[in-house]
């Protein structure tokens, strides 16, 4: 049976692995320049904003953080034609439309469980925009928690950053917090919150955050 | 003559009969021991012959008639004891005399019985596994006399009506009483208890019921419990003089059950009269006597010692939280020493010094006294009155056996390195005012805490000492040094030098001196950096103290002895008669409240007012104005003026030692939780909390939450992390 891939390859032998993949990525190449910064050869947030419009997508959808995730972006708010590439490869895409119709899969391959831990975790370090840093900063953290944890856990995010606004102990959230909320969504029911227990390594702003709730119940 | 007639062999027996199957034999024998037997019962024995008789029985049990014996034996018996069981109903008054002596004519006839057919006894009978015969007898005696309906109830009840009188004070026959207890043990221990022991003590605990019911009414405790102790002694005495020793335990048993255990909590509780009026009027004998009674019934002691521990930790928690108690942090810390003094005399005079007991008042003043969390300092500031006053007209060993006793104290505390800080500070200041009273007694402090804390808690307060000891040398050397030797038109100064790690942190304030002072103070600096390379001196200007002479109005001399704050101020004088406030603070660059306590102290102080303020106010204004008070008078030709003495801390400086203890404790729960991870590795959280507690508690107790918050600061700088698999799971990050 003859496979039009091999055909290109074996007839583009000489130059053969970087003509085949520029063919094969050149679709995807081309789609980049429609929203690459220029002198820079970057998406930047400006490009991001136009693709964002493109597809139909708000600006702050949680989709285009999946979009970078299965890209593997780096900084936010950029793309690069590497990342680029990747998350367009994987999502079989090479067209506003084909990636547009690759949203839902998207959203749904990044529900799954063990997608989902990466993806959130993901998301935290995505924020680190400076070099050393570890943490971010209240504010957006309660933004990145609506975003990512939102539709599936709600009312825990709600509270949660109800909490964090109302306390002036914690100006900054860091991994371990991060992580730790996740775990806590999953592991303890809400709101009854019946086997929370403090004498587990839980971080200690998720045992402030019980007993502020508890101490608000009443 | 011929072989075959059968005439009888003419032989002379002397001992043997023909051994003849005769009945009538049998019958012959037998009727010889039964008249034998109802002889001896009707005290007739006397006209019998033993050897006859003894024979008699001997052949009935060889020619096989042992069985009718043992039954002729049972029936006479049985008839004779219902003639003597129908004489006992009958007795009138003297039932149990008449019980008695018939009891004692029945054994006696018995061994008698017994010794005849001893032949019996010993070959028959253990062959037919039939009851030898005095057993026989007492069971015969059992069934027929004691059994007897009519016998036994009239039995029991003279008994009981016996020991009945005798509680009620009567005297009673006890030899008698003995004799009857002792027959009813004979006839087995199962009789004993069945007639008599069981209807005993039932009857007993109903007596003593009523009674403890009686008098829980009108007496108070310690009269009931004096009672009590009685009755239980009477009872034991009773058993030993006539009933079975067994019955002791049981007896007792029953009475310490109605008497004291019953009312036991009432007791206790009693209004007036029970455990708390008796502690706090230390009556030793009565606690005495409660401690050995309730010592006999179950948790009994458990009570006393409960109550006693929650009333010590409702008194201890009144004292340390009385606001009136917390101004004189000597008197509050006496009276604790007091308090303890106090239980520890009553748990030895009256408790037997009983461990339990010990511990209960060790852990209830542990209890109260870190409720209020200014014990530490407390602890600190009564060491320091000791070390500086001395115990009043006390030797060295009284001293001594004060802080021994102010170290129990110590033991108690929670946070032990808050009175580290404050003990610190306390003893700097004593130090460098040279205000001990004795050295002796200060080493032995410092050494009674080494024992207590181990060397570290001590080392930087023996610095201190050594730093003393070596400013000793270091000037004698400098007066020796051609940069001291020629001082004779200078003020003779003494320096303390103090090594920084030692003493308590000082914020170092410079003011300006004197200029007198700077030359002898350069000079001494130049020796001392000369002798010793790579030092830096700085000047503590808020320490140290000064000799003045100085000359007021009438030509009155005086030597004042001040702080150098108020030396840097009064020498300002020599040149100005007036100064203000503002004038004084640029001149000496003393910060602000020192300044204003340094003046108040010269100025506003009767009887030490060298200066003389305008306007007279009690406190300070930066707008005030000084005199020079050349009227100042005195009696004293040596005047000191507010030398600094360690006082109790005001509000925000207690804030401020607080801060600092509790900064200087995160680095040491650090240090623990790494030290625990390290040798184990991985471990959960629960685990560390309790390993940390433990490795802090000689010196104080760790907040669970801090514990918490800093090992979420070393995941954060990743000396530690989360365990992958269980995230409930701290890993050591080598």
């Amino acid at each position: 049976m003859r496979r039009s891939s091999n055909r290109k390859s074996s007839a583009a032998a000489g130059s053969g692995s970087t003509k085949a993949a520029s063919k094969e990525f050149e679709k995807i190449d081309h789609l980049f320049n429609v929203y690459a910064d220029k002198s820079s050869a970057i998406i930047d947030p400006e490009g991001i904003e136009q693709l964002c419009s493109s597809l139909e997508v708000d600006y702050t959808d949680v989709r285009i953080l999946m979009l970078a995730w299965k890209m593997k972006a780096q900084k936010q708010g950029f793309f690069t034609l590497e990342e680029w590439r990747t998350g367009l490869k994987a999502l079989r895409a090479d067209s506003i439309s084909k990636l547009k119709k690759a949203l839902p899969e998207l959203v749904k391959e990044v529900s799954r469980p063990t997608d989902f831990l990466d993806f959130y975790s993901y998301a935290f370090r995505y924020c680190l925009t400076e070099d050393k840093q570890k943490c971010i900063d209240i504010e957006s953290a309660c933004q990145l928690l609506s975003l990512v944890l939102g539709t599936q856990f709600g009312p825990q995010v709600d509270k949660f950053t109800e909490y964090l606004k109302s306390q002036s102990e914690y100006k900054v959230m860091n991994m371990d917090q991060w992580m730790g909320f996740y775990r806590f969504c999953n592991e303890i029911p809400f709101p009854s919150l019946e086997n929370y227990d403090s004498d587990l390594a839980w971080p200690l702003i998720l045992d402030n955050f019980v007993e502020w709730f508890r101490e608000n119940q009443k | 003559m011929s072989g075959q007639s059968k005439k009888k062999p003419f032989k002379i027996e002397a001992y043997k009969h023909r051994v003849e199957v005769d009945p009538k034999y049998a019958d012959r024998t037998w009727a010889v021991i039964e008249h034998a037997i109802n002889e001896i019962y009707n005290h007739n024995a006397s006209g019998l012959s033993f050897e006859e008789l003894y024979r008699n029985a001997y052949n009935m049990v060889l020619y096989k008639f042992g069985e009718r014996q043992y039954n002729g034996l049972v029936s006479t018996v049985t008839r004779h004891l219902r003639d003597m069981g129908k004489a006992i109903e009958s007795a009138q008054g003297s039932f149990l005399d008449e019980l008695n002596r018939k009891w004692s004519d029945h054994t006696k006839s018995m061994q008698m019985i017994r010794d005849v057919l001893m032949y019996m006894d010993r070959t028959y009978i253990p062959t037919n596994h039939k009851t030898p015969v005095y057993e026989l007898g007492l069971n015969l005696w059992r069934d027929h006399i004691i059994h007897s309906a009519k016998i036994q109830t009239r039995l029991v009840d003279m008994l009981l009506e016996q020991i009945h009188r005798e509680r009620m004070g009567e005297v009673i026959n006890r030899g008698l009483m003995r004799s009857v207890t002792k027959m009813l043990t004979e006839l087995g221990s199962s009789v004993y208890q069945e007639v008599f022991e069981k209807s005993f003590l039932d009857v007993s605990a109903s007596f003593y019921s009523g009674e403890s019911q009686q008098y829980i009414e009108v007496y108070n405790c310690s009269n009931y419990l004096r009672m009590a102790e009685k009755r239980i002694n009477e009872e034991v005495e009773r058993v030993s003089h006539y009933l079975d020793s067994k019955t002791e335990p049981k007896i007792t048993a029953v009475v310490e059950k109605e008497l004291v255990e019953t009312h036991m909590h009432r007791l206790v509780h009693m209004e007036n009269s029970g455990l708390i009026p008796m502690l706090v009027g230390n009556m030793y004998e009565d606690l005495n006597c409660m401690y050995n009674l309730f010592k006999r019934v179950p948790s009994g002691l458990n009570l006393i010692k409960d109550v006693m521990a929650s009333h010590l930790k409702e008194t201890g928690k009144q004292l340390v939280t009385d606001p009136d108690r917390l101004k004189d942090p000597v008197d509050f810390i006496q009276r604790l020493l007091d308090m303890r003094e106090k239980y520890n005399e009553i748990i030895t005079k009256s408790f037997h010094n009983d461990k339990a007991f010990q511990n209960a008042l060790n852990a209830s003043f542990e209890y109260f006294i870190n409720i209020n969390n200014r014990s530490p300092e407390f602890i600190s500031l009564f060491v320091d009155d000791a070390l500086r006053k001395g115990v009043k007209g006390a030797s060295d060993d009284d001293v001594d056996q004060v802080l021994d006793r102010v170290l129990v104290l110590f033991r108690y505390l929670q946070e032990k390195d808050v009175f580290e800080k404050y003990y610190k500070q306390h003893l700097a200041k004593r130090l460098l005012s040279a205000k001990s009273v004795s050295e002796e007694a200060e080493r032995g402090m410092i050494l009674k805490l080494k024992t207590e804390c181990g060397y570290q808690f001590t080392s930087k307060l023996e610095g201190m000492f050594n730093d003393i000891k070596t400013s000793q040398d270091t000037m004698l050397g400098f007066y020796n040094s051609p940069y001291g030797n020629d001082m004779a038109d200078m003020p003779a100064i003494t320096v303390q030098i103090l090594t920084t790690g030692s003493w308590p942190t000082q914020n170092i304030n410079t003011c300006i001196l004197p200029a007198e002072i700077v030359i002898v103070c350069e000079k001494f600096k130049a020796y001392y950096l000369g002798t010793h390379n790579g030092r830096r001196l700085t000047w503590q200007t808020n320490m140290g103290h000064a000799d003045l002479k100085a000359t007021f109005g009438k030509g009155q001399k005086h030597e004042l002895n001040v702080s150098t704050y108020q030396m840097c101020v009064l020498m300002l004088f020599n040149s100005a008669d007036r100064l203000t406030y503002r004038e004084i603070e640029q001149a000496t660059d003393i910060p602000g409240p020192d300044l204003k306590r340094c003046l108040q102290s010269l100025a506003c102080v009767r009887g030490k007012n060298v200066l003389r303020k305008e306007p007279m106010s009690r406190d300070i204004s930066e707008d005030d104005a000084f005199l020079f008070n050349d009227k100042f008078t005195s009696k004293l030709v040596k005047v000191k003026i507010g030398t600094v003495v360690a006082q109790k801390e005001t509000e925000p400086e207690k804030m401020e030692t607080r801060q600092r203890v509790e900064e200087d404790r995160k680095p040491q729960i650090e240090a623990a939780i790494v030290r625990v991870m390290k040798s184990r590795r991985v471990l959960d959280h629960n685990s560390i909390v309790t390993e940390v507690t433990n490795q802090l508690q000689a010196r104080f107790l760790p907040n669970p939450v801090v514990i918490k918050k800093r090992i979420e600061s070393l995941i954060e700088r990743e000396f530690l992390e989360r365990d992958k698999a269980d995230r409930r799971l701290y890993r050591y990050m080598a």
